[in-house]
């Protein structure tokens, strides 16, 4: 006879530090969340009763994740919202009235048909027979909804689909100027901008900032992401914009094992173009259109910081990227470079950030003007730009930092780096979601944050509102659902196995019609312990 | 002296005092530092009226307040009445005038007066701090007892400061005295005690912050590069590889561990 040993207690191998709510990635159910710390990185995790657990990697810095938290803006109330709470975030965008913060920022994305056909889109745009194609009157539509909720708003990017071979794009840029927009900015692959010398001739009389796809150098890069090898027309479109005096910030989507190598590279070749003000860089938005991935293995914003400090050692540490206040702090994180020749000088080495940008600390404020000034400059509402808001906030931080006079031509010199991680159906976290800055605006005067757009649902309803045809609920393309997924007929997966579940698609032929796409949450279910 | 370290070449050291008086100092010094810059920031300021434990209601000194970031972060976060002793008038005048502008004139209240004559009655105080200030007076001992009698029995000084080891600091830092005022008459940790201890001041706390000090050194040499960018009239004539070459020796000295910024917390028997 054996003695049976004494049965040991074993701890669990991470921290739990949040409880939160998500979505069923397949579903797209409403469903519980928590978020773990473990070996200094930070993941979402939650289960739902029909498609099982998921895990996702946020955050592959925890300390850094942690140290953001401190840079979180108080919110500002909207003019007005556009919809009333009734089944809670994330089901009534938007923006409802418990949105925490006003949009910086509202994105119109004017088609849905593209001249490229990326096997990386998260918009799932291209070549496609059943797209649509935005109106005046609808284009009108959605900028009036955002002056009213807005009064004069910030910035409005037009996006698409393909937004430069609509055919109205120059009146619809004119149109918001008129509104009383301050920046417009215009996202494009920059194939027209590489081959139409008139058009931007005529982009350049509106100057709106140019949002230009770059992805990096090597044409393995360009195949995978973009489907062609592109880089002698985004070196044609960059020297028109420049010939012609068009602002460009270059909008790098990374890819882990596809790209990252190529972070360095991208920001040394647009600190020396006369065209590039800024380099945005963006870990692949697992929404829509995209390759294959692991959940637990995808970019992050501190993947990207790590990379550049790798890369370009000479110019970056960890702590020159400060995280944006006005958005949830780990959503966004921004430098700004002074640069002349091959001296390059991180902002942030010259003013303390932290003293101005830290609203968890500091309850004591005595320059609000230079608060201000760098509030403006850390905002999703910034873009880089002479004659614009960087320019003259730069200025006015300065100033702030007793450098009358000093830096008058300080825009000139200045460079813009923006470290933007939007959220899919694995990642979304409506904690962070609840305080988006970034808005898509709909032809039917909403407002809704970007990142729901993407992951919950509502592309898909207004896609399917607009183009009249079905348009299945879209799954993200991760290994651990290759058994359930099937492609649609725009290259995006949706889940098989009748498909529907009560609310999704069938998959690709289009037959099946889901009654709605954002279902009900499974959370707040409406009962208590008892009944 | 008024407001931190100045870095620019004074051509007298003799008249260190008053060099951050003169319009020419002020504007450079203000270029290259900012208003209200010290070592460690408000952060390192938090850290100090912590370590000499501020309660609400008690009055608190700021010797050599400059600017008033210091008293008004005391004032707001600690509840805390401040006298702020200065030597710049324009200083003084200028930092009353935001206390009356953010309604904290009846808790705040800036003096123009000497480290050395104190303008306020013996034991008239909770606590003194002064931060990246006593390495710059020239007569220490009268200056800590100075602290030492506006200072109630039981009551703490909190100083932040340079700290040094002259008989290691490098040949040109030396030389240059002026150069960098902070560094030209700052003394080892261990004279900063004995000066405190014979003014009746006891240490109980010494924390060494020698990284806050590193960052100033590098957010003085980004500065320099910046206005060499910028070309900036005020300062034509400086010699900016010199000037980097000298903070590149200053961050070096604190690497080595020869120069260093030192919280000692000290109290009054």
């Amino acid at each position: 006879m054996t003695m049976t040993p004494p049965r040991q207690k074993v701890d669990r191998d991470e921290v739990f530090l949040e409880y939160t709510k998500s979505i069923c990635p397949v579903c797209k159910t409403v469903i519980d969340a928590e978020v773990n710390v473990k070996d200094n990185r930070v993941f979402l995790r939650k289960r739902c009763t029909e498609h099982g657990k998921f895990e996702a990697l946020l955050y592959s810095d925890a300390e850094m994740y942690f140290s953001s938290l401190r840079y979180n803006k108080p919110g500002t109330y909207p003019l007005e919202t556009q919809t009333e709470v009734k089944d809670g975030c994330p089901l009534d965008c938007g923006l409802c009235p418990e949105h925490k913060q006003h949009a910086c920022l509202g994105i119109i994305e004017v088609n849905s048909g593209c001249n490229l056909d990326c096997p990386i889109c998260f918009a799932d745009s291209g070549h496609q027979p059943d797209g649509f194609s935005l109106t005046m009157d609808q284009v009108e539509a959605g900028l009036d909804a955002f002056v009213r909720s807005e009064g004069e708003p910030e910035v409005v990017m037009f996006s698409g689909g393909e937004p430069t071979i609509h055919p109205r794009i120059l009146e619809f840029i004119k149109m918001a100027q008129d509104k009383g927009v301050h920046m417009v900015t215009l996202n494009t692959n920059g194939i027209r901008l590489a081959h139409d010398r008139k058009f931007v001739r005529e982009l350049a009389e509106l100057k709106p900032t140019i949002y230009m796809q770059f992805d990096g150098f090597d044409p393995e890069t360009h195949i995978k992401i973009r489907g062609r090898d592109l880089r002698e027309a985004k070196q044609k479109a960059l020297d028109n914009c420049a010939e012609f005096g068009l602002g460009v910030s270059l909008v790098a989507a990374i890819e882990k094992g596809l790209n990252e190598h190529e972070l360095g590279d991208i920001i040394r070749f647009g600190v020396k173009h006369p065209a590039v003000r800024s380099v945005a860089y963006q870990p692949v938005t697992h929404s829509g259109r995209h390759v294959e991935f692991d959940p637990m293995q995808r970019l992050t914003n501190a993947d990207i910081i790590h990379g550049l400090v790798d890369q370009c050692g000479d110019w970056f540490r960890l702590s020159d990227f400060v995280p944006v206040p006005c958005c949830f702090p780990t959503c966004r994180s921004i430098t700004y470079l002074l640069v002349e020749g091959e001296t390059v000088v991180p902002i942030p080495r010259l003013v303390d950030v932290d003293d101005y940008l830290d609203y968890v600390s500091n309850r004591v404020m005595p320059d609000m003007s230079v608060r201000g000034a760098l509030e403006k400059l850390w905002s999703a509402s910034a873009v880089p730009g002479t004659d614009g808001n960087t320019g003259n906030q730069l200025e006015c931080a300065t100033c702030g930092i007793d450098l009358p006079e000093a830096l008058k031509d300080i825009a000139d010199k200045s460079f813009m780096v923006v470290i933007q991680d939007f959220q899919d159906p694995y990642t979304l976290n409506v904690k962070a979601l609840m305080k988006c800055c970034v808005e898509e605006i709909t032809p039917d005067g909403r407002l809704i944050p970007f990142c729901a757009y993407n992951s919950v649902g509502y592309r898909e309803e207004i896609r399917e509102q607009l183009s009249g045809a079905f348009v299945p609920t879209i799954v993200p393309n991760a290994s651990e659902l290759q058994p359930i997924l099937l492609t649609t007929k725009y290259g995006s997966k949706t889940f098989g196995n009748g498909g529907n579940g009560g609310n999704g698609g069938d998959g690709g032929d289009g037959e099946a019609r889901p009654s709605r796409h954002v279902p009900a949450d499974a959370t707040n279910i409406g009962r208590n312990l008892r009944s | 002296m008024t407001e931190g370290p100045a870095i620019l070449a004074v051509e007298n050291p003799e008249e260190l005092k008053v060099c951050c008086s003169t319009a020419y100092q002020r504007d450079a010094v203000a270029l290259i530092l900012g208003e209200s810059y010290h070592p460690g920031g408000l952060d390192l300021t938090r850290r100090l009226a912590r370590s000499i434990d501020l309660r609400t209601g008690q009055r608190v000194l700021d010797v050599a307040s400059g600017p008033g970031a210091t008293a008004f972060l005391l004032a707001a976060e600690f509840g805390v009445e401040v006298d702020g002793v200065d030597l710049g008038d324009q200083q003084v005048a200028a930092a009353n005038a935001k206390a009356a502008a953010n309604g904290l004139a009846e808790r705040v209240r800036f003096h123009v007066g000497d480290a050395e004559r104190l303008p306020l009655p013996d034991e008239s105080v909770d606590a003194v701090v002064c931060e990246c200030a006593f390495c710059t007076f020239p007569d220490k001992p009268t200056a800590a007892s100075e602290m030492a009698r506006v200072l109630r029995p039981g009551g703490r000084i909190g100083i932040t400061d340079v700290a040094l080891d002259p008989d290691r600091l490098h040949e040109e830092l030396k030389t240059l005295a002026g150069w960098v005022a902070c560094l030209a008459d700052a003394r080892p940790v261990e004279q900063y005690v004995d000066l405190l201890a014979d003014a009746g001041l006891k240490v109980t706390l010494r924390e060494a912050h020698d990284a806050a000090l590193a960052r100033m050194i590098e957010q003085i040499d980004a500065r320099l590069v910046a206005f060499q960018m910028a070309k900036v009239p005020a300062l034509d004539g400086v010699d900016f590889g010199t000037a980097r070459q000298r903070t590149a020796l200053a961050a070096r000295a604190v690497r080595d561990g020869i120069a260093g910024y030192t919280l000692l917390v000290a109290e009054k028997a």
